[in-house]
């Protein structure tokens, strides 16, 4: 019996042998079927892993037994992976380990069963998704049968958890399939669907999910005979030769380093253990992986992404009405407006299944949007990610028009037109005498607010804002805004339309900005400033660069477009008074016709030749557009820099708390992250907060709001006084997180 | 309780029509036909679950859509309890399609259907020969390496000759004569000079050209952005094969096409190879007027009417009679005549012949001649030769255009009628809704 004693277990843990099924389909051969009754997906938690240790234990002892099949209460549902709350949870790094100790005692008495006794044959029979844990337990049976249904995906991505696969994962996969192949599935933490599994030996078998069993019991009792993939040669010539070895490995580490910046371990740590374990005993390979999970998954990284993670599988819980059920997302839906933003989210709906109608008065604008829309569908074809006819389906499910007819079968129509009141309450009034009495009316305004445009237009619970961000197909994020009178079923219902467009949905409040872009404001702004400052733009991209952020604060603004930013910024000033007033170098670029990357030229010089892979180069005449009679800001430290840039931020998120314009800290972080691409390893802009801690933020705030260029400038005492929240939380001790 | 109200053409929408090879060179048919039925579905408002059927007339179905009704509706989105049904009349198909749906409303058997005509000239197959098919067939049936390079032996490079599915398609097997010659033969028995039909050309395109100016088409035609288009190309907003610079002088340097030296048919006094689809939304007047909808003409009656293949142009005479004398009406009745124009010495044929009390007698078993169709009245938009003919497409066309122009000219009936090869003729009545 393994020792449980102090390792977590669910509150509504079960008694013991519940979680696993055995049952006997024919003699010689046992069928253990995951079916805990505490879960509704089965997890690899204790009690789970407790009973498959038990029966595994009688297993051992039938000495008439043949034939092993693992499977999951259905032929839709096989297992997730670890239970990520209990990981979660777990602070100290010994017991970390000894859960990770456990799952691999486990798995390895499946593993065993075959190696003790001549002619057993173990096979994991799965439909559904099996990541992770689930997976590694598979491997650890001779051979694996996937059902080919859509739902069915298998894979590891601990890396994208910050940790990485614990549970032999590591040690048995190289083994299956070769060092290389190991290396892509566990570096990119992919999800594999059937075909792609099959095809690079990931899994053995595949067939309809009504034959699952049938052929996984015929597997097992020896009625149909699998060989493993003979890879004898790749086996001598790369896994066991270390020259080999250690040149894939260089060029993997490259990659990783490429995508992660460094900022990742895991990932770096999970290169070398995959790609030493063809030349490794098991019990020095399993060793190695319980030491690096209990080191990783108790760090502050895998923390982060964890929490980030069930943040975003609570996101998706924000379709569910309150008695549980879920709202219906729209299967036909109106664009209204084919400029960057309207014809992006057109041909996201067209791809994702939505009959969609793109409407614009400009003709040319219509031609670009199906122009596009078809190439972007072309290319997932010439990759092979569509079959014919679903390329095709997807290419007549976007229709455009040049008239607001035809739209009455809308179920929610969204207005992408230009940023001006009249235009878009023309537009939606129009379409709300057409359109069914609880068809939404959503406006992607980034600039105005939901009440304004909402005013007088019939049935204003079914008016919300729906603010994508650009570009439309890459931005994660959506912030779906309450206007006065906004119902909670027009809200569901947004969200499951995010969620069904593949996006994360935060709840916001009609305010000025929203959330994202409120707090981009006096980041952004203050960055200009010290660029005016005589800051070097190379430094201060680097700066931020290196902080995490995907792109330096100029290179954004070139992005978004010089002109965009500073409408913007006028906006957030209008709303918030003194410590949004903006700086001037944005309106002195715009002067000298320099709008970003649409025009060319912003910050950065940028590539003509569209799809051209070259890199935007700082303009070398930026040093003109920096004041002289202003303030010498080079001499700054760098934290100095970085403080006045993220705190700026940071204060205005507390205030944006203090009102109430998101649920809370966690939706805000999650919003940080795939609205502005806040680093994913720090949490979000309030985890990390909680990492300098409240005293600590309002000393520094204080210190910046009284250094004699910030507090001679309008507004810069304003921006950096302390919010009131952050005052309190100074003088309490509480987190942002608890 | 039967619906017995008449029969009305509630809506209709249709393509440019564009020159083969051209815009619409890489269209397929299932697309454009599923884009103007989604176009109708969604202007109209209808719900496409209450349509009692889909029905395409096509001349040349592409091989892999054999039904393409049902492929067009389900691209359509319209639900798949629809049945759907492809039929085929030649040059008419796509006016079969509309007299079939007018059938089974009469019939009761439908009351909603969504009648379409297609063609996409562009995408007609070259086929290898029969030699060359034997080949292939050896090859596929080969086994091993020897038995590969012994049929690959059997190739001669004349095998690689494609047959033209197009110039088979437009050749008529009984008489062995391709449209234009039969469109000759009619040249010389009505004493037509090569001079009358090219001044009947470009008549044709000059008043296509006006209609076009003045926006005429525009509320038929719905504009599109083919598959295939290039980068940064516009959308397609009218007939493409409308010369506007057409000059006499022109059209008589063309030598003719289909006799030579001395026949009077070249390719600019014949209507154009072209691409297009049009959708048109057939049901009762009772229906229309639940449904919300304005119809834009009743359908007052139709005919078929056979005769010599040789000398098919003549069609339209035929047909016409009959479908006069269903509805009691005479030609000169007619405030718009749309008739088609294959070539212009078929059309000019058609007007000999109906006027013309021996061929009335002769021919068409009256007393006298049929009528004088009025050229004021004819084509006032012009025809085939200046719009192009896909063929499949264009009788739902001249249902389309027919009633438009009824209601522009506040005229009270329009005849529409085509000929079609292989020696039929359809002719459909109409009459204006009084407001």
């Amino acid at each position: 019996m393994i020792d449980v004693a102090g390792l977590p277990r669910p509150a509504n843990a079960p008694k013991a042998g519940a979680c696993v099924r055995a049952e006997r389909p024919e003699p010689g051969l046992v069928e253990l079927v995951l079916d805990p009754p505490h879960r509704t997906l089965a997890v690899f938690d204790l009690p789970l892993l407790c009973d498959l240790d038990a029966a595994l234990d009688v297993l051992e002892h039938d000495a008439l037994l043949r034939g092993l099949v693992i499977t999951g209460r259905s032929t839709r549902q096989f297992a997730a992976g670890a239970d990520i709350d209990a990981l979660a949870e777990l602070t100290e790094p010994a017991l970390l380990a000894r859960m990770v100790h456990l799952g691999q005692q486990v798995f390895e008495r499946v593993a065993r069963l075959s190696r003790e006794r001549r002619g057993f044959v173990s096979v994991a029979a799965i439909g559904g998704a099996a990541p992770g844990g689930a997976c590694e337990l598979a491997l650890a049976c001779d051979f694996i049968v996937l059902a080919n249904s859509k739902e069915t995906k298998i894979g590891l991505p601990e890396t994208q958890l910050g940790i990485l696969p614990g549970w032999g994962g590591c040690q048995r996969l190289p083994r299956k399939i070769g060092v290389p192949a190991a290396l892509d599935a566990i570096l990119n933490g992919k999800l594999y669907a059937p075909r792609d599994a099959l095809r690079f030996g990931l899994v053995d078998r595949t067939t309809n999910p009504e034959d699952l069993l049938r052929v996984a019991r015929g597997i097992a009792m020896g009625r149909e005979k699998l060989e493993h993939r003979e890879r004898l040669l790749a086996r001598l010539a790369v896994d066991r030769n270390p020259l080999a070895t250690r040149f894939i490995a260089a060029q993997a580490r490259k990659a990783v380093l490429a995508k992660t910046r460094g900022f990742y371990p895991a990932p770096l740590e999970a290169l070398e253990i995959v790609a030493r374990a063809p030349h490794t005993e098991f019990a020095a390979g399993f060793a190695a992986e319980v030491e690096a999970v209990a080191r990783l998954g108790t760090g502050p990284i895998a923390k982060n992404l964890i929490r980030i993670f069930r943040l975003s599988e609570d996101a998706k819980k924000q379709k569910l009405r309150a008695d549980g059920s879920s709202a219906e997302a729209a299967t036909r839906i109106g664009v209204l407006g084919a400029g960057v933003m309207g014809r992006g989210i057109a041909s996201l709906a067209a791809e994702r299944g939505l009959w969609t109608r793109l409407f614009d008065i400009a003709p040319a604008a219509l031609d670009t949007a199906l122009a596009e829309h078809r190439a972007g569908i072309a290319e997932k074809r010439a990759r092979r990610r569509l079959e014919k006819h679903e390329a095709e389906r997807a290419v007549d499910r976007l229709d455009v028009t040049r008239t607001l007819i035809g739209f009455g079968r809308c179920e929610l129509v969204v207005e992408a037109v230009a940023e001006r009141l009249e235009v878009k309450r023309a537009v939606l009034g129009e379409l709300a005498r057409v359109l069914e009495r609880d068809a939404i009316l959503a406006t992607n305004t980034s600039s105005l607010s939901v009440a304004a445009i909402a005013a007088n237009l019939a049935g204003p619970e079914r008016v919300v804002g729906l603010h994508f961000f650009n570009p439309v197909k890459k931005m994660p994020l959506v912030e779906i805004v309450r206007g006065p009178k906004t119902s909670a079923e027009t809200v569901q219902r947004c969200a499951a339309l995010a969620l069904e467009l593949g996006k994360t949905p935060v709840i916001v409040k009609d305010v000025a900005g929203f959330l994202v872009n409120r707090l981009l404001g006096p980041y952004l702004d203050e960055c200009v400033r010290l660029f005016e400052g005589g800051v070097e733009p190379e430094r201060l991209e680097a700066l931020l660069f290196g902080f995490g952020l995907p792109m330096g604060p100029l290179e954004l603004l070139d992005e978004v477009g010089l002109d965009i930013a500073s409408h913007a910024a006028a906006a957030l000033h209008a709303a918030y008074g003194a410590r949004m007033t903006p700086a001037h170098a944005l309106s002195v670029l715009l002067g000298a016709k320099r709008l970003g990357k649409k025009s060319g030229q912003g910050f950065y010089v940028h590539a003509h030749k569209p799809g051209s892979k070259d890199k935007p180069r700082l303009s070398g005449d930026l040093a003109r557009f920096a004041p002289a009679g202003g303030p010498r800001l080079a001499v700054l430290r760098d934290e100095e820099i970085l403080d006045r840039a993220l705190l700026s931020m940071l204060n205005e998120a507390a205030r944006a708390l203090e009102e109430e314009v998101v649920a809370g800290a966690r939706e805000l972080d999650l919003a940080t992250i795939f609205g502005m691409g806040f680093p994913p390893f720090r949490g979000g802009l309030c985890a990390w907060a909680d990492t300098l801690g409240p005293k600590e933020i309002v000393a520094r705030l204080e210190r910046i709001a009284g250094e004699a260029d910030i507090a001679a400038r309008t507004g810069g005492r304003e921006r950096f006084t302390p919010a009131e929240s952050l005052k309190r939380m100074s003088q309490s001790g509480a987190r942002f997180h608890a | 309780m039967a619906d017995r109200s008449p029969l009305v053409l509630a809506a209709g929408i249709r393509t440019p029509w564009a020159r083969s090879g051209g815009a619409f060179a890489r269209e397929d048919a299932g697309h454009l036909g599923a884009r103007v039925a989604r176009e109708l579905i969604a202007r109209t408002g209808i719900d496409p679950g209450t349509l009692d059927e889909v029905i395409t007339g096509i001349a040349g179905p592409p091989h892999d859509q054999a039904n393409v009704s049902r492929v067009i509706a389900l691209r359509a989105d319209v639900p798949e309890h629809v049945p759907a049904r492809t039929v085929a009349r030649n040059c008419a198909s796509g006016m079969e399609s509309v007299a079939t749906a007018l059938t089974s409303i009469k019939a009761g058997e439908a009351s909603l259907v969504l009648a379409l005509g297609v063609e996409v000239m562009s995408r007609y197959p070259l086929i290898f020969s029969d030699k060359a098919s034997a080949v292939f067939a050896q090859l596929s049936r080969a086994r091993g390496p020897a038995g590969r390079v012994g049929a690959f032996a059997h190739f001669r490079p004349a095998m690689f000759a494609p047959r033209v599915a197009l110039l088979e398609g437009l050749t008529d097997p009984i008489p062995g004569l391709i449209m234009g010659k039969t469109a000759e033969i009619l040249a010389r028995e009505f004493e037509i000079s090569r001079e009358e039909a090219d001044r009947f050309a470009l008549a044709s395109h000059e008043r296509a050209k006006s209609a076009r100016e003045v926006g005429r088409f525009a509320r038929e035609i719905l504009p599109v952005l083919p598959l295939g288009a290039r980068e940064g190309a516009a959308a397609l907003e009218h007939d493409d094969s409308i010369r506007d610079e057409q000059t006499l002088a022109a059209l008589a340097k063309l030598k003719p096409v289909f006799e030579k030296p001395d026949g009077r048919v070249s390719v600019g006094n014949s209507c154009g190879i072209t691409d297009g689809a049009c959708a048109l939304l057939v049901t009762t007047e009772g229906r229309a007027q639940k449904l919300g909808l304005e119809p834009l003409a009743r359908f007052v009656s139709w005919a078929w009417a056979g005769l010599d293949p040789a000398r098919m142009g003549l069609g339209p005479v035929y047909s016409s009679a009959k479908a006069l004398d269903k509805a009691g009406l005479a030609l000169e009745d007619m405030d718009v005549i749309e008739l088609n124009e294959a070539f212009a010495a078929q059309v000019l044929a058609c007007m000999r012949a109906s006027e013309s009390d021996e061929f009335g007698r002769a021919k068409l078993g009256r007393t006298k001649a049929l009528g004088t169709i009025d050229p004021r009245k004819l084509n006032p938009n012009g025809g085939a030769i200046a719009l192009g003919h896909p063929v499949g497409a264009t009788g739902a066309r001249l249902l389309l255009t027919a009633a438009h122009e009824l209601i522009e000219k506040r005229g009270r009936y329009a005849l529409a009628t085509l000929c079609i090869g292989g020696g039929q003729g359809g002719a459909f009545v109409l009459e204006r809704i009084e407001s």
